[in-house]
């Protein structure tokens, strides 16, 4: 075909009307969030309850007139582990038409739904899966809002050096520590960090391994018995925690601290163990919304914007942490004015807020991996049946450290 | 030496707990002859049982058998007059049968549940015994002592009781058994019914112990089979005997080596035992093939 000057401008205007449709069209539609978590399965409470909490973020940006002119939506597939995470992520984009995706409860799915996002060229947005490869992977979809695993280790370390030896009057060299972990990827993964900061801080410990599974675990507690340490911390599940804990219960081991890290502050713990036992026990963990205000600024505003939505108080401060992630994402996508992932990433890589910006107490820097280096667990307490933060100094907001050295 | 006598005194109550859940698990496959994938749930059914009781009645765990029991024993009828009767003639589909059970009966309590994970309170929970320099939870004592109890109980009631005598002629053969008059469907669904209904002891007494989850059956199912492939197919005294040897085992090596080695030693010793005495430790040559016999 010749190309002359009127079928060279009808080119052109059919070229211009071709490009200019989507974004026409963009403007009337949802921003489809797609969040992948367990809503089945013996961790479908907490699947269930982040999603939730990536709803409220999500409602409260389309209260205030939504993103890019747009409406947010948040649409779930529910994925127990991690093969149903990668068909999760081919229903939302392929049948759904999500334009990112969000999670995840599971370190494991997230590892694999991550992967099938990047293959349909979507970003997928982590805020409470803790393993630290996931991250150090470095997809190019890939961004956490939250702490991994190693800050979580970092903390247990902080509780242990600053905390018990001060209350103990010892130095960190003269402190003896045990640390029990399950030995999954997920306690061998905060393990490899612990190991790390208290060799280089000098602390003398011990270790102990177990199944998450085992019907018995006295051998374990006698392990650590015999070890007469100052401080016993131990990465688990709620389950094997519990049985640990009796287990040392029925042995009359009193370490004069424990630590447990990222279970340990629920219902389900006190309802095993019961506040008196629990007095003292010192938790890693998310920053809770009834945290100090001045750490997690808007906390309190989230716990009201629950209730009169749910009803019920939160379940597990995943909650929160949930909450603040889907914001910052929200915060991403309106900055990168897309979302396609390149864009998203790169806006996102962008920010530098300080520490107590959020309702978690988290700023956002992150780094090269994309993982955000302002995201930090709060050391809290069981004190009289209720968890309150007592590190650091501003979450506590004055409420003290109490039964250490247990009674 | 103190270390030593202690982990012989964890041994043997954990062994306690495999023999409680393995008797009658053993006894489902020494009379009926299948291989009861569920027994675990039935467990995980006998301790949501005991929490039901403790939430609408107030029941302590040690008194909820009283319900719970009974109520298992005719689940467990039930389940094998409408699941696996029909089923008669073709044991793997009697296997893939209690394979389905066990899933089902998971995913209900996990929707009825949503996962949360409950516990049960006794008075006796926080009471723990000291023996000169050894330290034992009372709770794990009356597992043990139960479980001596039940297989004491359960071989006496085999041997001397007239069902019983009549369990033990269906297992050891079924025809002839009829020829003498023996409602074998009847006997049959008795047993099942007994087994289940030692499952859901078991629950009850292991629920002070454990936080429950529905998924926990799982934990209890795959030593409990060792339990009885070690102990001998078929056997009463073989399930109690493997259950506390697989309980000594697991603590001896759990200590002495490491608890994230412990099954792996168990097996070992479980593959060993399987290669020098295929029977098992208590059982007959052949049992695994034509159900319980007896030497004579």
């Amino acid at each position: 075909m010749k190309l002359t000057r009127r079928t060279f401008g009808g080119v052109v205007a059919g070229a211009v009307a071709t490009t200019s449709a989507p974004s026409a069209y963009a403007q009337g539609t949802t921003i489809k969030i797609g969040a992948v978590n367990p809503y089945s399965g013996p961790m479908a409470q907490y699947g269930d309850e982040l999603s939730l909490c990536f709803e409220l973020a999500t409602e409260q940006a389309n209260a205030a007139g939504g993103v890019l002119g747009r409406k947010l939506e948040i649409v779930r597939a529910s994925a127990t582990n991690a093969q149903e995470g990668i068909a999760a992520v081919e229903q939302l984009v392929g049948r759904d038409k999500v334009d990112v995706l969000i999670g995840t409860y599971v370190s494991a799915i997230s590892n694999a739904a991550s992967e099938a996002a990047l293959n349909n060229g979507k970003l997928y947005w982590e805020t409470n899966a803790l393993a630290r490869d996931l991250t150090d992977r470095g997809l190019p979809n890939y961004a956490r809002s939250g702490p991994s695993s190693n800050e979580f280790a970092a903390r247990s370390v902080e509780g242990a050096v600053k905390i018990v030896a001060a209350k103990l009057n010892k130095t960190a060299k003269d402190l003896k520590v045990w640390i029990e972990h399950e030995d999954s990827a997920y306690g061998t993964s905060v393990f490899k960090e612990q190991d790390r900061l208290f060799k280089e801080a000098g602390v003398t410990y011990g270790v102990g391994t177990h199944s998450a599974r085992a019907i018995d675990l006295t051998d374990s507690i006698l392990r650590a018995k015999n070890a007469a340490p100052d401080v016993w911390m131990s990465t688990g599940y709620v389950g094997d925690t519990n049985l640990l804990l009796r287990a040392a219960r029925d042995q009359g081991f009193k370490p004069p601290a424990i630590i447990l890290l990222g279970v340990g502050d629920t219902k389900e713990t006190l309802d095993a163990l019961g506040k008196e036992y629990l007095e003292g026990m010192l938790l890693i963990s998310y920053a809770r919304p009834d945290v100090n205000e001045a750490y997690s600024p808007g906390a309190a505003a989230f716990l009201k914007l629950y209730r009169d939505k749910f009803k019920r108080e939160p379940i597990a401060p995943q909650g929160m942490n949930a909450f603040v992630g889907a914001k910052i994402l929200i915060e991403a996508i309106a900055k990168a004015g897309g979302t396609e992932y390149e864009k998203v990433i790169k806006a996102a890589a962008s920010f530098d807020k300080p520490l107590g910006t959020y309702e978690a107490g988290y700023g956002i820097k992150f780094n090269e991996k994309m993982q955000n280096t302002r995201a930090f667990p709060v050391i809290a307490q069981w004190q009289n049946g209720q968890v309150k933060a007592v590190f650091p100094d501003a979450a506590a907001g004055g409420v003290a450290i109490v039964n250490i050295p247990r009674a | 030496m103190t270390e030593f006598f202690n982990i012989i005194a964890v041994g043997l109550l954990l062994g306690g707990i495999y023999s409680l859940v393995a008797v009658g698990l053993n006894l489902i496959f020494g009379v009926v002859r299948i291989v009861n994938f569920a027994q675990g749930e039935f467990v995980m059914l006998g301790m949501y049982g005991t929490f039901a009781a403790q939430m609408a009645l107030g029941f302590d765990p040690y008194i909820a058998p009283v319900i719970v029991v009974p109520l298992l024993f005719a689940l467990g009828c039930a389940v094998y007059w409408l699941l696996l009767r029909p089923l008669q003639g073709e044991p793997m589909m009697q296997v893939f049968a209690t394979f389905g059970l066990l899933m089902a009966l998971e995913n209900v309590v996990l929707a009825v549940t949503r996962g949360v994970g409950y516990s049960v309170n006794s008075a006796l929970s926080q009471v723990s015994i000291k023996l000169g320099p050894l330290q034992i939870g009372l709770t794990r004592v009356i597992v043990l002592t139960a479980a001596t109890a039940v297989a004491i109980a359960l071989g006496w009631y085999l041997k001397t009781s007239l069902p019983g005598k009549a369990i033990r002629a269906i297992a050891q053969d079924r025809r002839a058994a009829r020829l003498m008059g023996i409602n074998v469907d009847r006997m049959y669904m008795i047993s099942f019914g007994i087994g289940t209904a030692l499952a859901g002891l078991a629950g009850c007494l292991l629920a002070p112990l454990y936080t429950m989850s529905p998924q926990i059956g799982a934990n209890f199912i795959m030593p409990a089979f060792a339990v009885v492939v070690l102990g001998g197919l078929g056997s009463v005294a073989g399930a109690y005997a493997g259950g506390i040897i697989v309980g000594l085992t697991e603590a001896l090596a759990g200590y002495y080596l490491d608890p994230a080695l412990k099954q792996a030693v168990l097996f070992m010793v479980f593959i060993i035992v399987l290669l020098v005495r295929p029977q098992g430790l208590f059982g007959i040559a052949g049992a695994e093939e034509v159900g319980l016999r007896e030497e004579h």
